[in-house]
């Protein structure tokens, strides 16, 4: 992490402790009378060595969110910080560097090249980079994940879960800052999806990585530090050591309000638009 | 059902954008040059049969054709004419006396004859009706020395009323002022044409003021053309000369004028055939591709109920709209590409008016035949997949269909027909008769083609691991995937490589094949040509004997001429068969001036009177033995008996139709054919001279005869190399439209994978991926497909042309050459072709979306 820390305008060099950080983050589709707001001066800061949950209805912006914060999609206003770095300011080519250096991806499907095996497709990030990877630490993600024995072998010959194993070594390999995850269960049976999560936590824990998983289901929501629940396009409530039952409780209300109001097209109440203190632990 | 397949067709426009392309480039070539043929055609037939004669009466056609002339004129008597002039419904006859085998050179020697290959002609001027020219300024030629030139030639050649022209015939050069210009009221075919009055045209052309080349005749009115034919006939012996009424005239006129516009029809149909071969790879490509992307939705109708019928038939609509469309598009870029040619015809001097453009019924119907054709036999294959497509791909999220199904069948067909080409080609290799090795050699062509193209998938998988294998090593995990992705659907890899192999194929087997003729024919030289130089024409044509003497007096008695004329012959041999070849003549020197091998006796007594020789196997094959005695029939009926004297044994190449290597004393050619001319000099130095002051000495002498050059044995064959080189011209002609159609191809592909590839390329572009890098990584995949086209075809090319040289072996032409240099071109060239073709959709790819792509569906 070489990049100057003082040309943020927040200056928030102090940050120790986040792993990136939104400002008035808004993201607007179409123009004119069809605007639609998806992201709605958003305010959020992610804790570094923490796994948080992102979790909201259909629409509600969260992946828009996650696109924003990894540097995927461009912003309307505010800015973003990936560490010290103000990646709103980025270039297409320094956003791409940004990415493959300092984040790591699972997505929910699709997620491996389908002509490379398994070890090619982990330390692709690296060979892009032309870095040479960390031998004893990708030995060590191998080893947790139990890929050994699967290296040699091209995604199709892989199970749905050793498919998000390998995406989720890759996603580690280069020890980012920043690890996305964007429904990475979706598409799996019950068991493969919680070892998937159990790897995540894992991460977390053993590995001192930080995570941000996208997620629709408050089964895997519950393995996280803290679960932020976002409603059209802003950051509604949050809570710090979820359980299933606590989160599902929690999205209930947001169908309620939705029927409650739906038809008006008034704005969901509840939303704070104070930072989300995040730090606290 | 029909509004289905509108729909997807006008929604997959931009992805058959190249497909039509390729129709309409086939289409053009097929319409242009029936388009301009059909122009020349009738604008010849309108001008010969406005100008000829309602009957011409000509010397007997003795029907022996030799593609070496031997510079005689056969004519008829002029007193023929007022004979006729007598006949009851004759109203008028002219007298002709036309040449071409003369050259004009201006005042400073420059010959003012057309450059194009179109006849310089002298004749006599008369005005009628029918004439093709007009007087339009100065006077009409009266008595020796005056001329009129047409205007054409006039203005090219900036020769002006008073200028001394000076007519080179054949009994001798004279010179004449031009007193007239003579314009051209029809369209000037490109000749330039010399008007002098009967007389002197009788006497300075013919040599003899008493013949005409041929009788023009008018009928009188209410008398058909064919009536008076044959009250002609009836009255001067319907055996004793040629009787042609006004059409037949015009017909063989044509005839005569059309081999080489017959060539650029040819060429131009040989492009129309490489663009619909290679087009229809790139069709068939197409198609495969859409319906692979297409599987869902075909699952869809066909859950929705569509039979496979119907579904079928869905594909092969798209593909005849679009060949509509191509063809409709290619009609009309080849009418402006017959255009442009009847444009150019006229910067090289032959004036068609493009106002007056013919487009027959037929270029339409061929158009659209070939257009439809194409595209449909092309999407046959794929429409038939396309049926086969489950309903339940509708509902699986299966990966796109034909890329994992193996290719057992390909194999065992693949393997049959290769099998049989390659026996056929051995057969060629091994065959010791010329046309059956030539058939074999035709037969195991086209075999192996279609082999290597049935083939082609399963060659990709061994052929780019190679080709690809350093890739990783030097472009990393990018390398690894262009490489893989290369590799990834063999099909569609062979079949886009296959569009470039074809092309790489024919040029490499033809540049073998050129090479080795290039070098057959030097060794040749080297070999047998003795000489100090030769004089001769650019194109072997006969000169007029002033040449002879001018050389036979700068060389003196100290050097050596040996003359050689050609002339076309009949023999009938003992095993029963007649051939009519070309035999040469020389004079008694031969052996001072090439080195022949003798299987039995020497040049003294195959040149001596009523002697013979021949080719040894020529002999042996017709069972000819020396001291046989051989029937030969020369032109103008003449017939002799020649003993056969001599037998050569020698890598003698039969060019130019000498088939049999015939050759006689030139006291035998000029007894049976009087009037001939030389057509080669062979010259030595002898020791009283220096060569190179000889050939200063020659070269001064001979510069008021342009027609004829001096050259050495260097020179000789360089001009050999000349005439071979015009074949590889066209080659690389051929090889630059295959190599366009091939882009598209690879174009093609490369973009409907990247589409296919959305997913991918979004997942590698956010993982990190930089647009510089994914653009390599699909111009390397590029690369590779368009190197393994290239390699493949190569293969094939190097395969056909080495059985090219083992049947011209049989000719004579026993050198083997490989052209190296143009073999490693190919590649490199065929690596640059990649880098082009990959230029848009690695653009279009870099550009793409990352977060569409990640969301593609």
């Amino acid at each position: 992490m070489s990049t100057a820390a003082a040309e943020h305008p927040l200056g928030r060099a102090e940050a120790d402790g986040i792993a990136a950080r939104a400002r008035s983050l808004t993201k607007a589709y179409g123009s004119g009378e069809t605007t639609v707001l998806a992201l709605d001066a958003v305010d959020v800061d992610i804790a570094r060595g923490r796994f948080t949950t992102v979790m909201g209805p259909s629409g509600s912006g969260k992946s828009t969110l996650m696109h924003c914060l990894a540097g995927l999609d461009t912003v309307s206003a505010g800015q973003v910080w990936l560490g010290e770095t103000e990646i709103t300011r980025l270039r297409d080519r320094d956003l791409t560097r940004l990415r493959r250096d300092r984040i790591g991806f699972m997505f929910q499907s699709f997620n491996l090249i389908p002509t490379l095996n398994a070890a090619e497709n982990i330390t692709l990030p690296m060979d892009i980079a032309g870095k040479k990877p960390d031998e004893k630490w990708l030995d060590q993600v191998i080893d947790t994940l139990g890929l050994r024995d699967r290296l040699k072998h091209r995604p199709s010959q892989l199970s749905g879960g050793q498919q998000q194993r390998v995406a989720c070594a890759r996603a580690l390999a280069s020890r980012p800052e920043l690890i996305f995850a964007d429904e990475p269960t979706g598409n799996l049976d019950s068991r493969a999806g919680l070892e998937v999560l159990g790897f995540l936590r894992e991460a977390v824990d053993q590995l001192g990585q930080t995570v941000v998983m996208v997620t629709h289901d408050p089964g895997a929501a519950a393995h996280s530090d803290l679960v932020l629940f976002l409603g059209d396009g802003r950051i509604v409530d949050r809570m710090e050591r979820p359980t299933a039952d606590a989160v599902l409780e929690r999205m209930k209300r947001f169908d309620t309000i939705r029927a409650a109001f739906d038809g008006e097209g008034a704005p969901v109440d509840v939303h704070t638009t104070e930072p989300v203190d995040l730090d606290k632990d | 059902m029909l509004k289905a397949t509108l729909r997807s067709f006008l929604a997959h426009k931009g992805r058959l954008v190249l497909s039509a392309l390729a129709v309409i480039l086939s289409v053009a070539f097929v319409a242009g040059s029936l388009i301009f043929s059909d122009t020349v055609t009738r604008t010849f037939d309108r001008l010969f049969a406005s100008t000829s004669a309602d009957v011409t009466v000509g010397p007997k056609d003795d029907e022996l054709e030799g593609q070496l002339p031997t510079g005689a004129v056969e004519t008829v008597p002029a007193a023929l004419a007022e004979r006729i002039a007598g006949l009851d419904g004759v109203a008028d006859t002219h007298v002709d006396a036309a040449v071409e085998n003369i050259t004009i050179v201006d005042s400073e020697n420059e010959s003012v004859g057309p450059t194009t290959g179109a006849p310089t002609i002298a004749t006599n001027w008369y005005i009628t009706d029918r004439s093709p020219v007009e007087l339009t300024s100065g006077h009409a030629p009266e008595g020796p020395g005056q001329a009129l030139l047409d205007a054409d030639t006039a203005k090219n050649k900036d020769v002006e009323i008073g200028d001394t022209l000076t007519v080179l015939a054949r009994p001798g050069s004279f010179e004449v002022e031009v007193v007239g210009i003579a314009t051209f009221t029809t369209t000037n075919p490109g000749a330039a044409l010399v008007f002098l009055d009967t007389a002197t045209a009788q006497t300075e052309l013919l040599g003899d003021p008493e013949a005409a080349t041929s009788i023009s005749v008018t009928a009188a009115p209410g008398v058909s053309d064919d009536q008076l034919k044959q009250r002609i006939a009836d009255e001067l012996g319907p055996r004793a000369y040629e009787y042609q009424t006004a059409d037949e005239q015009a017909e063989s006129a044509a005839a005569s004028l059309g081999g080489f516009l017959d060539v650029i029809k040819y060429v131009m149909l040989g492009f129309a055939g490489i663009a619909t071969l290679v087009g229809v790879f790139l069709i068939v490509n197409t198609f495969s591709m859409l319906i692979a992307q297409r599987t869902r939705e075909l699952g869809l109708l066909r859950a929705l109920g569509a039979d496979r019928r119907q579904v079928r038939r869905s594909v092969l609509t798209e593909a005849t709209l679009l060949g509509l469309v191509g063809s409709t598009l290619g009609l009309a870029v080849g009418i402006g590409m017959a255009f442009g040619l009847i444009e150019l015809m006229g910067v090289l001097g032959m004036n068609l008016s493009s106002a007056e453009m013919v487009i027959g019924v037929g270029t339409p119907i061929a158009a659209y035949a070939v257009g439809l054709g194409v595209t449909f036999v092309a999407a046959y294959l794929p429409a038939r997949r396309a049926a086969a497509v489950s309903p339940m791909a509708a509902l699986s999220d299966a990966e796109i269909a034909g890329v994992g199904r193996p290719l057992h069948l390909r194999a065992v067909i693949g393997g049959i027909v290769g099998a049989a080409g390659i026996a056929a080609l051995v057969g060629c290799a091994v065959s010791a008769d010329t046309g059956s090795a030539a058939s074999l050699l035709g037969l195991g062509v086209v075999l192996t083609l279609i082999a290597t193209v049935i083939a082609g998938p399963l060659l990709v998988r061994p052929v780019i691991r190679v080709l690809g294998g350093a890739f990783p090593a030097l472009f990393g995990s990018i390398g690894r995937m262009s490489q893989r992705n290369a590799l990834r659907n063999p099909r569609r890899t062979g079949a886009t490589a296959a569009a470039l192999m074809v092309g790489i194929a024919l040029v490499a087997g033809m540049s073998v094949a050129s090479a080795s003729m290039t070098k057959s024919f030097d060794d040749q030289i080297d070999k047998t040509l003795g000489a100090d130089f030769v004089v001769q024409n650019q194109n072997f044509m006969p000169f007029p004997q002033e040449v002879t003497d001018r050389v036979g007096d700068t060389v003196g008695d100290a050097g050596l001429v040996v003359r050689q004329r050609f002339t076309p012959v009949e023999v009938r041999l003992p095993d029963g068969e007649r051939v009519e070849t070309t035999a040469a003549a020389y004079d008694s020197g031969l052996d001072e001036v090439a080195n022949v091998t003798y299987a039995e006796g020497d040049s003294a007594a195959a040149l001596a009177d009523g002697a013979i020789a021949m080719d040894v196997e020529f002999a042996r094959e017709h069972d000819v033995t020396v001291g046989s005695t051989i029937p030969v029939r020369f032109p103008a009926g003449k017939n002799a008996e020649l003993k056969v004297a001599a037998l050569t044994d020698q890598d003698q190449a039969d060019g130019f139709g000498t088939q049999g290597g015939l050759y006689f004393g030139m006291e035998t050619i000029e007894k049976y054919v009087p009037e001939g001319q030389d057509s080669a000099l062979y010259v030595n130095a002898g020791s009283a001279v220096g060569v190179d002051d000889l050939r200063a000495n020659l070269e001064r002498t001979l510069d008021e005869y342009p027609q004829v050059q001096v050259r050495d044995q260097a020179d000789y064959k360089e001009l050999i190399r000349g005439q071979i080189a015009v074949l590889l011209y066209l080659v690389y002609a051929l090889l630059g439209l295959a190599i366009v159609i091939a882009v598209l191809g690879v174009v093609n592909t490369l973009a409907l994978s990247v589409v296919e590839r959305t997913r991918e390329i979004g997942l590698l572009r956010a993982i990190g991926l930089a647009r510089r890098q994914l653009r390599r990584m699909i111009r390397l995949e590029s690369v590779v497909i368009a190197v393994f086209g290239a390699v493949l075809g190569l293969a094939l090319g190097l395969v056909w042309g080495v059985c090219v040289q083992q049947v011209l072996a049989l000719q004579g032409m026993k050198a083997l050459a490989i052209p190296w240099g143009t073999v490693i071109a190919v590649v490199v060239g065929s690596a640059f072709v990649g880098v082009v073709a990959a230029l848009l959709p690695a653009l279009r790819a870099s550009r793409m979306n990352v977060l569409a792509a990640i969301a593609h569906e």
